[in-house]
């Protein structure tokens, strides 16, 4: 865990250039009117099937993600047509919001499957998911994440990532998840969303 | 993308040390860590987010950059997320090509301020920008398009003519996006970058610029063994190709280096993925590096060239004639920072390159090992100036005599 701190900070001194002044204030209104909570949660933690959390995502993830919608090239429905209408300032204020509420695991989440956590946390180690996604799963930058994160959620995104039907600000997801079965899909998404 | 990724796995599961094998094929890493040695497993180190939100003025790093004595550097636009290449119209529009956020910007002159508009969008990495006659050229990964007279419709493009069957290039994501240039007898040349880190791959598919005749037909090799060339020019007087090409990740902070390429002749071969100069890869079977053709000058490790075009304007002192100007966006697969400016490279009368100097430095926060932007493109304008595009902040800088 510490070590993992440690490298978060270190990485985020990395990125020196200057950031627009995000309002997390106004993300949250926004996000009220615009009725994310519906599906997001009221405080960013997905109550249903397959709604992902966004409680305490990096900012530049959810940005980047919001962006990847608002010009359709991830498709994602109905999230493309929400986010139309949305200027960098309110995207980033948005990103602001979710990125400052408090991280947890959903209502719902059921008792641990320590079998199935083992061959996860396995199969994890040798996919080298902690590199990026950083030791704790915490996420950094564009990364996001998967601590905690909802298991149907995981599982459907990374066999999203497998089957190329989706990619990141890159292809690195879909490289990495090449291959990977559907057993392997659903070990991996227990383990993360247990964490 | 299924044929995508499995191309891509296949290759790389062919050139890697076996990962632990269950019963299963294991996992391909991402192509960024394909080569990675054990003992850098846990190395905290990868590509930098970009930002594809709009930098207000007030916040971009103009303060920061320096030239040298005699020149001026200023904002010239700006609210342009993600902008890279830059091409011009006759007249006078600047075109800028774009990665991640899928967009072609136009920006146009009007009583002394810039009016940026977005020309095309929901492109894949369109970063393949060129003008002739008139006509926009946009490359995306595997799509080549030509808007026709684009200057003549630039609120209302319309369908571009589709000539992506003609080129018929791979489908191949990784190092799939394209730098484009016409040479001067006219042919659309264009890289075709290696889908991997490093791998064993059909040399006669990937590591290569290629040239088209513009209608996509006559397809020849300029240089193989290329690993990936984002940025090329023809010398002015002798017309031949110079190209910057990208070394692998994770050999060491200086070794592979990022390379300056002389073609003297169509078809010359640079030995991606065995050599890069004299360096023999180990991760790949052993050949002898006396087989290919050497690089012209090492522009360091991991510092990314991009922009790399000849000046021939007037506007700069004669010393800069027929000089190479380099953007080198900066590095992520090396623990201190490098690059994050624009080179000049000398060359001498003899052809040879006798140095490369700093010219647009400022980018890199060397107290932070961070940086607060990324010089993509450099391009030469009629009058002489010399435009530089900052991806990260979405920006376009102008250097011109003070």
């Amino acid at each position: 865990m510490l070590r993992g701190a440690v490298l978060a900070a270190a990485l985020a001194a990395a990125v020196a250039f200057p950031s627009a002044a995000q309002d997390a204030a106004k993300g949250a209104a926004l996000a009220e009117e615009r009725g994310c909570g519906s599906c997001h949660g009221a405080r960013g933690i997905a109550e249903q099937p397959p709604m992902p959390s966004l409680a305490g995502q990096p900012a530049e993830f959810i940005a980047l993600q919001m962006i990847l919608f608002r010009e359709r090239l991830r498709d994602a429905p109905p999230m493309p047509d929400m986010a139309q209408g949305l200027d960098d300032a309110q995207v980033e204020d948005l990103a602001a919001h979710f990125a400052a509420l408090p991280p947890g695991p959903p209502p719902d989440r059921g008792e641990a499957d320590a079998a199935k956590a083992r061959e996860g946390e396995a199969l994890a180690a040798r996919m080298n998911c902690g590199v990026c996604h950083l030791p704790t799963f915490a996420g950094r930058a564009q990364i996001p994440r998967v601590a905690g994160q909802r298991e149907d959620y995981l599982a459907h995104a990374l066999a999203q990532y497998r089957d190329g039907t989706r990619r990141g600000s890159d292809t690195n997801m879909n490289a990495v998840m090449y291959g990977v079965t559907d057993a392997q899909i659903t070990a991996l998404a227990h383990y993360l969303a247990q964490r | 993308m299924f044929r995508l990724s499995a191309t891509i796995g296949l290759a790389a599961a062919l050139a890697l040390p076996p990962l632990a094998l269950a019963q299963q094929a294991p996992p391909a890493p991402p192509a960024w860590q394909q080569g990675r040695p054990d003992s850098m497993a846990a190395s905290p180190l990868a590509p930098h987010a970009p930002k594809m939100t709009m930098t207000p003025a007030d916040r971009l790093p103009v303060d920061a950059l320096k030239v040298p004595e005699g020149f001026k550097v200023e904002l010239w636009a700006h609210g342009a997320p993600g902008i890279r290449t830059l091409a011009e119209g006759p007249n006078g529009t600047i075109f800028g090509g774009s990665r991640t956020i899928g967009r072609v910007y136009a920006i146009t002159e009007e009583g002394g301020q810039r009016k940026v508009r977005t020309l095309a969008q929901q492109l894949n990495q369109p970063n393949g920008l060129a003008v002739r006659d008139g006509n926009l050229y946009v490359v995306a990964i595997n799509r080549v398009l030509r808007y026709d007279g684009i200057e003549g419709k630039l609120d209302n493009p319309g369908q571009p003519a589709d000539l992506t069957a003609a080129f018929n290039l791979p489908t191949e994501e990784h190092h799939g996006w394209k730098h484009i240039g016409f040479s001067p007898d006219g042919r659309l040349t264009m890289n075709i970058g290696v889908p991997c880190n490093v791998c064993e791959f059909d040399r006669d598919r990937f590591a290569m610029i290629v040239s088209f005749r513009p209608d996509g037909s006559d397809r020849r090799v300029e240089a193989r063994g290329v690993r990936n060339s984002v940025g090329f020019d023809w010398h002015p007087t002798t017309r031949e190709l110079w190209a910057t090409n990208h070394g692998r990740d994770w050999a060491g902070n200086e070794t592979p280096p990022d390379t300056l390429l002389r073609i003297r002749r169509s078809g010359e071969d640079y030995g991606f993925p065995f050599c890069v100069g004299t360096w023999n890869d180990p991760a790949v079977p052993q050949r002898q590096c006396s087989e290919f053709a050497q690089p012209a000058a090492a522009l360091g490790g991991h510092i990314a060239p991009i922009g790399t075009r000849f000046y021939t304007g007037t506007m700069f002192p004669e010393q800069y004639r027929n000089q190479l100007f380099i953007a080198r966006r900066g590095s992520w697969n090396r623990e201190t920072l490098s690059g994050y400016d624009v080179v000049v490279a000398r060359i001498g009368a003899d052809g040879n390159v006798t140095g490369i100097e700093p010219f647009l430095t400022g980018f890199r926060d060397d107290a932070n090992n961070g940086f607060r932007g990324r010089p993509v493109d450099v391009f030469q304008r009629r009058d002489g100036s010399l435009l530089v595009s900052d991806e990260q902040n979405g920006a376009i800088y102008r250097i011109s005599r003070q």
